[in-house]
């Protein structure tokens, strides 16, 4: 018997188990129990049937199927001894719900995770080119999916070229070719505007990578837009979520990346009407600018015209009066002149006589003049005497006459 | 004249003719439109409207089978 030491032991132990016994490791199917993480790291769980259990180990990075007790699951991974504590336990590499309910159970685990992160956010959710010149077509070139999504195409739209990448859609490989061909694309962004993953519908079973997380997480990093069509419009997967476009089937997915060229056609032919009808409008409104400065400018010509005239005449009318007073002021001036040459004599004659006859008038007017005519002036205390009764009987009166004076008493007054 | 000589050099971008045409449209809507200018205009958004017209009639889509190898093209 060979003797070892624990080290050697433990170590020989978990040699032959991994190297001999189980090359290729093992694949074990059971329910999950008594399921805990530690340290946000480490996780731990029975797998167990009605009659045994088995310890399982893992990490957080590694088992990103979110479990939880009384999961049917199938778990990949190596039996292993610990060296530090000499407990058995199979270290899990990877693990699979089983059976419908478990998938149920497990994708609800799952989209409940996804949400709380923020993949289904619609915030996140990009615009869509809308005529895209190149199109990342990820599909099985096989499935109807491929088939029906280019027909469609081709029937709504031709100017584009489909840059496509085939895959399998279910089965072992499909999680990693879906994933590689989505991120192929966001490392050539060149050669595609939107990225369409697309297959045909099944059973939960079949759309197991579309519900994995794998493909989900690869789809929410796209540096691309990403429509998703899978199946009818009842399968609903996680990916469908997460796309920024959702398509209930493969040829909606076609309906959805390019417009309908009979459409477009229609948009472009209204352009054209609509941009015919601003250009006619443009010179038609040019032309009744230009109308309205001619109109403009005919008025401003007419009323220049109008005023010249206006001022012709009046100049006319004003060399008339000038000519009128040229000559009436000739005439003035002859007459001033005959006037002058006559006025000396007449003037002294003129002065003369009416010298003489102020002096006439002078004359008359003297009241010496009228006593000499036999006319008397009588005074009553120096006043001429005008009334009979401003004199009493007896009272003195002055009479002048025409030569010397006569003092005299007033013997009666009649009145 | 120069010539074109590769095709894809000559294609017709719908996507782009059409939103040049739809920025024409948006110019002559958007007020005080010069002349001249305008004319300019008129006859590049007809040019975009008959190859738009023109593309929407050609060719077939065209689909290249991408072949990947570790992450790459082969």
């Amino acid at each position: 018997m060979r003797n070892y030491s624990v080290t050697e032991f433990v170590g020989f132990l978990n040699a032959a188990l991994n190297e001999a016994v189980f090359p290729d490791g093992v694949a074990i199917e059971g329910e999950v129990a008594e399921y805990r993480v530690s340290q946000g790291k480490w996780i731990w769980f029975l797998l167990k049937d009605n009659s045994s259990v088995l310890p399982c180990f893992g990490t957080v990075w590694k088992l990103r199927q979110p479990l939880e007790d009384g999961l049917q699951v199938r778990i990949y991974g190596q039996p292993k001894v610990h060296e530090r504590s000499g407990k058995f336990s199979v270290v899990v590499d990877r693990v699979e719900p089983v059976g419908e309910g478990a998938l149920k159970r497990a994708y609800e685990l799952l989209r409940k995770t996804l949400e709380r992160e923020g993949l289904f956010d619609p915030v996140r959710k990009r615009l869509l080119p809308k005529f895209p010149r190149r199109i990342g077509l990820v599909a099985s070139r096989e499935s109807a999916a491929y088939s029906d999504f280019l027909r469609i195409l081709g029937n709504r739209w031709s100017d584009t070229e489909v840059n496509s990448v085939h895959v399998q859609v279910q089965g072992k490989d499909a999680v990693d070719d879906i994933v590689s061909a989505l991120s192929f694309f966001s490392a050539h962004p060149e050669l595609a505007d939107v990225l369409v993953l697309t297959r045909g519908g099944g059973s939960l079973e079949d759309l197991q990578a579309f519900n994995s997380e794998e493909v989900a997480r690869a789809v929410f990093s796209s540096k691309v837009p990403v429509v998703v069509g899978v199946g009818h419009e009842r399968d609903e997967t996680l990916v469908d979520f997460v796309a920024d476009v959702r398509a209930s089937t493969p040829s909606n997915a076609a309906e959805i990346v390019v417009p309908d060229r009979i459409e477009v056609g229609a948009a472009v032919e209204s352009l054209r009407h609509r941009l015919v009808g601003r250009m006619e409008q443009t010179v038609g409104d040019r032309l009744t600018d230009m109308d309205r400065s001619v109109r403009v400018m005919e008025r401003g010509i007419m009323s220049a015209v109008s005023s010249f005239r206006h001022r012709q005449r009046d100049l006319a009318d004003a060399f008339v009066l000038f000519a009128d007073r040229v000559a009436s002021s000739s005439r003035d001036l002859s007459r001033l002149e005959a006037g002058l040459l006559t006025a000396p004599d007449a003037l002294i004659s003129r002065l003369t006589e009416r010298l003489s006859s102020g002096s006439r008038l002078l004359e008359s007017l003297n009241p010496k003049s009228v006593l000499r005519r036999g006319y008397a002036i009588v005074r009553h205390q120096g006043r001429p005497l005008r009334d009979a009764t401003s004199v009493a009987v007896g009272g003195r009166v002055d009479i002048e006459l025409h030569r010397g004076q006569v003092g005299a008493r007033v013997e009666d007054i009649s009145k | 004249m120069p010539q074109k000589k590769s095709a894809s050099e000559g294609k017709v971008d719908f996507g782009r003719c059409y939103a040049e045409l739809e920025q024409i449209i948006d110019w002559f809507d958007a007020g005080e439109v010069d002349l001249d200018e305008g004319l300019k205009k008129f006859e590049r958004g007809l040019d975009l409207a008959q190859k738009c017209r023109q593309r929407l009639s050609e060719v077939e889509v065209r689909v290249n089978e991408l072949k990947l190898k570790f992450g790459e093209t082969v």
